[in-house]
């Protein structure tokens, strides 16, 4: 864990829902594991105050790139920021997602909104049997070149089936249910609460174990502050030190 | 040469006046990876209690302009926990650890001195807390009767002779007389001040932003209201006073040790900057070497209420 000065590289929009953030960081991407995240401080201004949490999206040598929505206006001033802007970052900080399946298990990675970075780079790194992306609608799909590299079956849902299936990304789940075993099957998910507690109810219902990465409001980032708090099966745990990786059988399914 | 930062407080003396606010730095070594802890002052713990407390729902905080809102309900895991597992850490440490303790009931808090009292070589202090704006059997609702928090006071001062800073805020009434009575019932040390009440609305569905409705604020958007609750007790009381209140950069630790601080308790700037402590330790360091002063007593408490701003 260090909390170090980067430049930016690039920062530029991706598509209609995301953009991509680069920069150059020796400690910053040193033992870094899919499912961590990085918690930067975007100005020096006293509003916004506090730092933003992002996931790690790829990690290539020193060069990380993060994938970001604008879902506030902290995110809406990083995204106007130019090459060569200042930002203070510390990382990695979190527990990551599992690396690889259990033995014998295959992996369905289902990914919806920030939770699509960094599945995709769990998928890039150690592979998966499949990788589940569910949004809105076709403008919101990543481009072709960002998921070239993911090794592993993409399957698309939209909402508005303007690509892939009709519906969310649980449709894609059922889907695979009927075609495997389900007690081979092993799921990792990161997305909005809801997409995600859909996903739990059904692997609570065929017995499938798995993980779900919780985002929630961050400060401090290392466990101090108790703000970012997930109930599990041993009460409130920070998501920031004893996550954002949860294992399902700790969770409730209300996340919460 | 290097400016002499020991501070003195009572019969303690510690190395610099830089230490933590209780709850922004965790219950044990949660900064290690970016803090030094034996270059800092003293280290105050997050609230302990007798029992393990679960905490308050989801969401907790919340960010505002200058600052933040926070209602965490004083979640820990007990007295026991923390004797067992925390103080160990501590003692290996060479730095004063300085306890915060609340309680729902004047017992609580008496059990919780008792015990403390057995661990004299590493809790060289406690801070009663006094006034946690979040939780309902304890802090600012439960001890609004003065008389209740006189009680607490002199509870704690029975069951032991370590260091007892009351912690106080403006939401208990007077900060001044509550201040003159605390005093009298044998605290040896305030600290100022905790959090203020606040509350923000989500407009897109008219609910709070945090669960518990209102919340403590902190950061600098409080620092003006704190230095003016520090300058005001020091004018008043001879009394060591551990200040806190938006302490983000060196320049506002100058301030508050200008009008008599004698702690500085770093808070929610840790949380912004991990490093704060220390970032502020070296900014006092600098502003000393160029200002000539070659102890910190001799601007402690230098505040001239006559003298012109310099722009």
């Amino acid at each position: 864990m260090s909390d170090v000065t980067v430049a930016i590289l690039e920062n530029s929009k991706v598509n209609a829902k995301y953009y991509k953030l680069v920069f150059d960081s020796k400690e910053l991407s040193k033992k870094v594991a899919p499912g961590q995240f990085l918690n930067a401080q975007l100005t020096d201004t006293l509003d916004p105050f506090l730092r933003r949490p992002f996931s790690y999206y790829r990690v290539k040598a020193s060069r990380i790139e993060v994938l970001y929505e604008i879902l506030g206006r902290g995110t809406g001033l990083l995204s106007q920021m130019k090459k060569g802007t200042a930002l203070r970052i510390n990382g990695p900080l979190g527990l990551p997602f599992t690396p690889k399946a259990p033995k014998g298990k295959k992996r369905v990675l289902i990914a919806g909104g920030v939770g699509v970075p960094p599945l995709v780079f769990l998928a890039e790194q150690f592979g998966t049997d499949y990788l589940l992306i569910g949004t809105k609608s076709k403008a919101e799909v990543l481009p072709k070149s960002e998921l070239a590299k993911v090794k592993g079956k993409i399957l698309y849902s939209t909402n508005d089936g303007s690509f892939g299936t009709k519906g969310f990304v649980t449709t894609l789940l059922e889907e695979i249910l009927r075609k495997e075993k389900t007690e081979n099957l092993f799921i990792q998910t990161c997305g909005p609460n809801v997409m995600m507690q859909a996903v739990m109810k059904i692997a609570e219902r065929e017995g499938i174990q798995g993980e779900a990465s919780i985002d929630k409001t961050m400060a401090c980032g290392v466990g101090a502050c108790l703000g970012c708090m997930v109930m599990t099966t041993d009460g409130w745990l920070p998501s920031c030190t004893r996550g954002p990786v949860f294992d399902f059988k700790h969770l409730e399914y209300q996340i919460r | 040469m290097k400016p002499d930062l020991t501070t003195k407080v009572g019969r303690l003396t510690f190395r610099n006046p830089i230490t933590v606010a209780s709850g922004t730095f965790g219950v044990k070594d949660e900064y290690k990876p970016y803090v030094d802890y034996e270059k800092l002052g003293a280290v105050i713990t997050k609230t302990i209690t007798v029992r393990p407390r679960a905490g308050n729902p989801m969401p907790r905080i919340c960010e505002t302009a200058g600052g933040m809102l926070n209602a965490i309900g004083l979640q820990n895991k007990g007295l026991q926990d923390f004797l067992d597992h925390k103080i160990p850490y501590f003692a290996k440490i060479n730095t004063p650890l300085i306890v915060n303790i609340a309680g729902e009931t004047t017992d609580d808090f008496s059990q919780m001195a008792q015990a403390l009292n057995r661990e004299k070589e590493v809790v060289k202090a406690i801070e009663i807390n006094l006034s946690c704006p979040n939780v309902e059997a304890g802090g600012v609702s439960g001890n609004k009767k003065r008389g209740k928090i006189l009680d607490v006071m002199k509870a704690v001062k029975d069951k032991t002779d370590i260091f007892a800073f009351a912690k106080l805020s403006p939401e208990l009434g007077d900060v001044s007389e509550i201040a003159s009575d605390v005093i009298q019932a044998g605290a040896d040390g305030l600290s100022l001040i905790n959090t203020l009440k606040g509350m923000a609305v989500d407009i897109h569905t008219r609910g709070p932003r945090i669960a518990n409705i209102t919340g403590g604020l902190s950061g600098p958007a409080i620092k003006p209201v704190a230095l003016r609750h520090v300058y005001e007790i020091k004018k008043s009381f001879k009394i060591p006073v551990i200040a806190s209140g938006g302490i983000m950069s060196a320049q506002d630790a100058l301030e508050f040790l200008i009008v008599g601080a004698d702690l500085l308790a770093v808070g929610t700037a840790s949380f912004v900057n991990p490093r704060a402590t220390l970032d502020i330790l070296d900014g006092i360091l600098q502003y000393c070497q160029k200002n000539n002063i070659r102890h910190l007593d001799e601007l402690r408490g230098t505040f001239k209420a006559n003298a012109a701003a310099s722009h």
